[in-house]
């Protein structure tokens, strides 16, 4: 009954390890069948765990809206609905994109995949623009995270939000390397593009409960 | 070298929880924390018992250190995974480190604070303050950690550990986000005290330490089983 580390021939160097070792194995690319799990099954339970998080801050939001519902009313009707909208049908469209890409990566259209995945980058980029300016403007007429709890819910979803997208948008940067490679479609692209659509489905709830819900 | 010393290594994450937990409930701070928001009376009164906060504070602060014996052994099998060049080894070891100390060091200074209950007010609630902050905040080396976690599993050819872990220390890195939001609510959800903040930060990281000791455990023995039924067939 022995767990012996030094029975492994790739050590590392200075614990005595063999020297060369430069050639990776190749990952195993995934199968494109039907019937199968996006990605793979261990991702699913982060995208399930994430949004459950943002699930969470939905639940207590609408609980803390139910003790003042006029407030409520008044802040979110200070939120330009247009920005909202426009970034709703920005990421509708990244997410198009997306499945696009995916789709011609998977027949080996590179050029194709490539051009879709530079529209779904721009999405993302104009996104996060349009929220910025949606802050400046928001900080601008003296509205701050302390100013009310619907404030501070509006700053910490969205928030959260835009770090998922920024980081959404440097798996879809590290996607267009692959394609650049001219690698098949990988476990990590299928993660990447359902992570994506992770985004985005989060943020058609967020403006949902944000500017119409807690609006009206 | 022997299961036993990487068994114990990894039995020590479910202990840091049990133990801390117990140090927790004997001081007080479980089941309801103080909070922002809690008056000068309240925080003074916490404190007030000094002899049960001290030994509650020493349990936990005790228990939180049996993180380091799991943080080795997460190591061992990151280098195992990374091969030549195990960056995200020393990555994790560095970090893993620090959260140790950060966790240590406020609940060293709530154990000071009690140890003379009646100094001035104002002085204990600010104490207390810091004290709290300082538990709650710095989520960078956490952060960076389960990173550095989640990825030498996913890019581990091997499987040494399922992939499934991989993802929860990616997830669980996210859990950790809105802590820093403490600085800035005094009540509500987002307060140090809030469900966001403590108590999802409390939950996040119980299950790392559980997620990992048990699937370190698991592979553990289902090495040396595959050890001694190889020594068998020779």
């Amino acid at each position: 009954m022995t767990l012996d580390i030094s029975a492994d021939a790739d050590l590392p160097e200075f614990l005595g390890g063999a020297a060369a070792d430069s050639q990776r194995v190749r990952r195993p690319t995934s199968p494109t069948g039907e019937g199968r799990t996006p990605g793979e099954p261990g991702l699913w339970v982060f995208i399930l765990g994430d949004m459950s998080l943002f699930g969470a801050f939905f639940v207590v939001a609408l609980w803390q809206r139910r003790a003042a519902p006029a407030q409520f009313e008044v802040s979110a009707q200070e939120l330009m609905r247009s920005t909202g909208l426009i970034n709703t049908a920005v990421l509708l469209l990244s997410s198009y994109l997306v499945v696009s890409a995916l789709w011609a990566h998977r027949r080996g259209g590179m050029r194709r995949a490539t051009l879709s995945l530079v529209g779904a980058l721009a999405c993302g980029l104009v996104f996060a623009a349009l929220k910025v300016a949606e802050y400046l403007h928001v900080l601008g007429s003296g509205r701050t995270p302390a100013t009310d709890m619907f404030y501070t819910f509006y700053f910490v979803l969205t928030g959260v939000h835009l770090l998922h997208v920024l980081i959404g948008v440097v798996l879809l940067a590290a996607w267009m390397g692959v394609l650049r490679n001219g690698r098949a479609v990988t476990r990590y692209v299928e993660g990447s593009a359902v992570y994506w659509h992770m985004v985005d489905l989060l943020w058609v709830v967020i403006f949902t409960l944000l500017y119409l819900v807690c609006a009206a | 070298m022997s299961t036993r010393v990487p068994l114990l290594c990894a039995w020590s994450g479910p202990a840091t929880v049990i133990v801390a937990t117990i140090g927790f409930l004997i001081a007080g701070v479980l089941p309801f924390p103080l909070g922002p928001n809690s008056s000068v009376t309240e925080v003074v009164d916490f404190y007030s018992d000094s002899t049960r906060v001290a030994a509650g504070l020493v349990i936990a602060g005790l228990g939180v250190c049996l993180v380091f014996p799991l943080i080795a052994l997460i190591g061992v099998y990151l280098v195992r995974m990374e091969g030549r060049n195990p960056i995200l080894a020393f990555v994790q070891l560095i970090t893993g480190a620090a959260t140790g100390v950060v966790l240590l060091v406020p609940l060293l200074l709530m154990t000071a604070i009690s140890f003379r209950p009646d100094r001035s007010p104002e002085l204990t609630v600010t104490l207390n303050d810091i004290s709290w902050l300082l538990f709650i905040t710095p989520i960078g080396p956490f952060m960076i950690q389960n990173i550095a976690i989640g990825t030498a599993i996913l890019r581990d050819q091997r499987g040494l550990l399922p992939r499934w872990v991989g993802y929860v220390n990616y997830w669980v890195a996210f859990l950790f986000v809105p802590d820093v939001l403490a600085f800035f609510f005094h009540s509500g959800p987002f307060a140090w005290r809030g469900i966001f903040v403590f108590w999802l930060a409390f939950v996040a990281y119980a299950a790392f330490l559980v997620v990992m000791g048990f699937t370190l455990r698991r592979a553990i023995l289902d090495e040396s089983k595959l050890h001694a039924s190889k020594a068998v067939a020779v």
